[in-house]
């Protein structure tokens, strides 16, 4: 019998026991795993944004517009590579409660200035050009509602009203965007400016938020500081920021997420250790007498050691790796569904290898005291003790 | 009294009594209850908090008056013309002189510094008129005065003051070229206005470029029932594309949202807590079978029946998740209860709000606590009454 097949005998022993303690630590790992990928998704608008992505927005807040002109002028500063605007449209498909992430941009260069998130052949960005009501919708968003490419889609807006009094836009579908990376929500559809700025009937000739590149990152803040101090004291002041920081400080106004999950599963693992440390200590306790006869078989001190610390990791193994797996199945399924509020959720490889590190931790904490004690154990006391 | 009830007392008091005997363990599954019942506690005290703020905002005597679809104030926009056309609408209360009792209000997003993360916040900066005041319950001016109408001048609501830098009385606080002094401080009953900025309708207007532009109306109903007469109005004019509802129906679909979502985490996540604490408690019962088997089997064989040690069993789980259940309840009630906290709230503004137990939502607590405790105490109570009585008296339980 090797000692793999003696951890085993010894886990099971009291079958049980040993099932509950890996259902406790299966749903333990399933709520890390939810959760972690959870605060991954929350926080991804901020890992991707890129280093030398600037956002241009009104000062007074990001919901004011900016003047059309500014496109033009901030286009002409020195070290500006490539620069793109956008509009909140705040869609809707067919009912209000079906909102959609949609964005009135300036068709050319805004695909040239996100190509690291989607990607876009040669032809879908000519047709998105050319076309005037033509619109790119995310994959994840054309698959929520079946859109292929030249379909027409009316497109309501909670906030602005067409020309023709109506609240919906006509839109044709010219290319579905894939995502450069898994990561990179694809719930949003974009349409063009010039179509969006024609037919509205008031804030004509304003945008929300102007979009840059530079050449070099190691410039952004002297470049924020040129566009910020160009339109001082005008009735439009900017306020330029990366996009990173942008993003940070929009999140931190949904409140203290990070804090929040982090206590959940932080309740949850004190709850799983003391449950399984305590059961640990006491299972071992129990085989005091066995652990008596093992030694005098002659058995080290390093291999009962071994012998003890490999149940209790073999155990959270044993409920850590199924709970990881349901992880993975629950984000797969819930993703769609809450796609709305975190876009793009994914357990991420990141959260796996800090899964598995905490399993062996748990395993190591729970079983090290029960170990370290039947390791010194007298085999005098251990056989004498009924 | 009858002998099987005398033996289930007696076996009860025994099992209670020897709780102590297995102190760490029973701790164990005590803490492990108390942090479940915690964790959901503090997720429903959040949304309860949140729901009131918002809920209790609302009068069923003031209509709002928003363009339609747009379901939130950030999103309205109605012209001069359809306010004139709301102010003749039937079921509009007037004053003793005979003015209609409408408010035109401006409602812009305006950036503040939150004090905990000194990081950027959207707060929400209306303009109102001189009946905006009034047509809110329970408004009170707490600190300074209101606002002179024509004047750069602002009020800020308690809750706002709290959690945002930069508008003490006296202050000046600057949106973007212009500049406002806080001249008061107002309470409105705990409500989501308490989270806002108020200054005067035209000066707001003229400072940001929004003349003749107007988000919402708000309307004093005659009387709640008027509100079908406005409605119909509304609908009847084609020049008003607009939704009517009360101020309650608007700010019960204002808080739904947010409250679902706060509620669909903290019940999984509380059951998948659960799971794990229950399997604290049935190790914790089966050991305490375990140990008293001897106990047990001796109290068969001077004639106690099954029935008593399966109660005996059961109770003992019972009072250590109640007493989980109680821990995590006041542990909750002490460290969250009444904390403010602040999230984007549906007019994409930050609504302050407090975290708020109630005794329905700790009797909801108790009673997830007390399920765990029934089922973690069932199959080890099972057991116990089974015991085989001569390996019992063995000691080979």
């Amino acid at each position: 019998m090797n000692d793999l097949s003696l951890i085993r005998k010894n886990l099971f022993r009291k079958r049980m026991r040993a099932a509950l303690m890996i259902v406790s630590i299966f749903f333990a790992f399933a709520i890390f795993g939810v959760l972690g990928a959870f605060l991954r998704a929350f926080y991804a608008g901020q890992d991707l944004a890129q280093a030398d992505r600037l956002v241009v927005v009104n000062k007074i807040n990001f919901t004011q517009p900016l003047p059309i002109s500014y496109f033009n002028r901030i286009r002409n500063i020195e070290g500006v590579r490539q620069v793109s605007h956008a509009n909140w449209f705040g869609g809707y498909y067919q009912d209000p409660k079906n909102f959609t992430v949609v964005y009135a941009v300036e068709p050319q260069t805004y695909v040239d200035i996100i190509q690291d998130l989607i990607e876009l052949t040669p032809e879908e960005k000519k047709a998105f050009i050319s076309e005037r009501t033509g619109a790119v919708v995310g994959e994840a968003l054309a698959r929520k509602w079946g859109w292929k490419v030249g379909d027409r889609v009316p497109m309501g807006s909670n906030i602005y009203t067409q020309r023709n009094g109506s609240q919906t836009w006509d839109m044709t579908i010219v290319a579905i965007a894939r995502p450069t990376s898994p990561r990179v929500d694809t719930n949003f559809m974009m349409f063009q400016y010039a179509y969006f700025n024609e037919t509205r009937t008031f804030d004509k000739d304003t945008i929300g938020w102007i979009l840059l590149t530079t050449t070099s990152p190691g410039i952004n803040d002297r470049v924020s500081k040129t566009i910020d101090a160009m339109f001082a004291n005008s009735p439009y002041e900017t306020s330029t920021d990366t996009e990173k920081a942008f993003n940070k400080a929009f999140i931190a106004q949904l409140g203290n997420i990070a804090l929040i999950v982090g206590l959940v599963v932080g309740a949850a693992f004190v709850t799983i250790l003391m449950v399984v440390g305590n059961t640990m200590a006491m299972s071992i306790r129990e085989r005091t007498r066995e652990i008596g006869v093992l030694k005098t078989l002659g058995f080290p001190r390093g291999r009962i050691l071994k012998l003890v610390l490999g149940e209790s990791v073999l155990l959270t193994l044993l409920g850590g790796l199924p709970g990881m797996a349901v992880a993975f199945l629950a984000t797969l399924a819930l993703r769609d569904s809450i796609s709305q509020f975190v876009p793009g959720l994914a357990v991420t490889a990141d959260i796996y290898i800090a899964a598995l590190i905490l399993m062996l931790a748990l395993g190591i904490v729970t079983g090290i005291i029960p170990a370290v004690n039947a390791m010194r154990l007298r085999i005098a006391s251990a056989l004498g003790r009924a | 009294m009858p002998p099987i009830l005398l033996q289930t007392a007696a076996v009860t008091k025994i099992n209670v009594k020897s709780i102590p005997q297995r102190f760490w363990l029973s701790l164990s599954t005590v803490v492990a209850v108390a942090l479940v019942v915690m964790v959901l506690l503090a997720f429903l005290a959040m949304a309860n908090g949140f729901q009131r703020t918002i809920a209790g905002s609302g009068s069923d005597e003031i209509a709002i008056v928003l363009r339609a679809g747009s379901q939130a104030e950030i999103n309205s926009g109605i012209t001069r013309e359809q306010v004139r056309l709301i102010e003749e609408a039937p079921g509009v209360a007037r004053s003793a002189e005979g003015r209609p009792l409408v408010s035109a209000e401006l409602y812009l997003v305006v950036d503040g510094v939150k004090r905990a993360t000194q990081t950027k916040a959207n707060l929400p900066l209306r303009g109102i008129g001189p009946e905006g005041a009034a047509l809110r319950k329970g408004i009170s001016i707490v600190q300074g005065r209101m606002f002179t109408p024509g004047t750069n001048e602002i009020v800020v609501g308690k809750s706002l003051l709290k959690e945002f830098e930069g508008f003490e009385l006296g202050q000046t606080a600057s949106f973007a070229t212009t500049r406002w002094t806080v001249v008061g401080v107002f309470e409105a009953g705990g409500s989501v206005f308490e989270s806002e900025i108020w200054g005067d309708l035209p000066v707001i207007q003229s400072l940001f470029n929004r003349n003749n532009v107007f988000q919402t109306a708000r309307v004093r109903l005659t009387s709640p029932a008027a509100l079908a007469q406005l409605k119909q109005y509304v609908e009847n004019d084609p020049r008003l594309k607009l939704d009517a509802k009360s101020e309650v129906e608007y700010f019960a679909d204002q808080a739904s949202q947010t409250t679902d979502l706060i509620q669909k985490l903290g019940w999984p996540l509380a059951i998948a807590m659960a799971f794990g604490a229950l399997a604290g408690a049935l190790n914790t019962m089966y050991s305490s079978v375990a140990s008293r088997a001897t106990e047990i089997a001796t109290l068969r064989a001077i004639g106690f029946g099954g029935f008593p040690a399966f109660i005996g069993t059961l109770a003992e789980s019972l009072v250590l998740a109640a007493i989980g259940g109680a821990v995590g309840a006041i542990a909750t009630w002490l460290i969250f209860d009444g904390i403010t906290a602040s999230t984007l709230g549906g007019s994409f503004t930050q609504v302050v709000f407090s975290f708020q137990l109630s005794p329905e939502l700790v009797a909801q607590g108790v009673v997830l606590a007390l399920i765990v405790g029934l089922i973690g105490g069932l199959f080890p109570a099972f057991r116990a009454a089974r015991l085989p009585i001569i390996a019992g008296l063995q000691g080979i339980g």
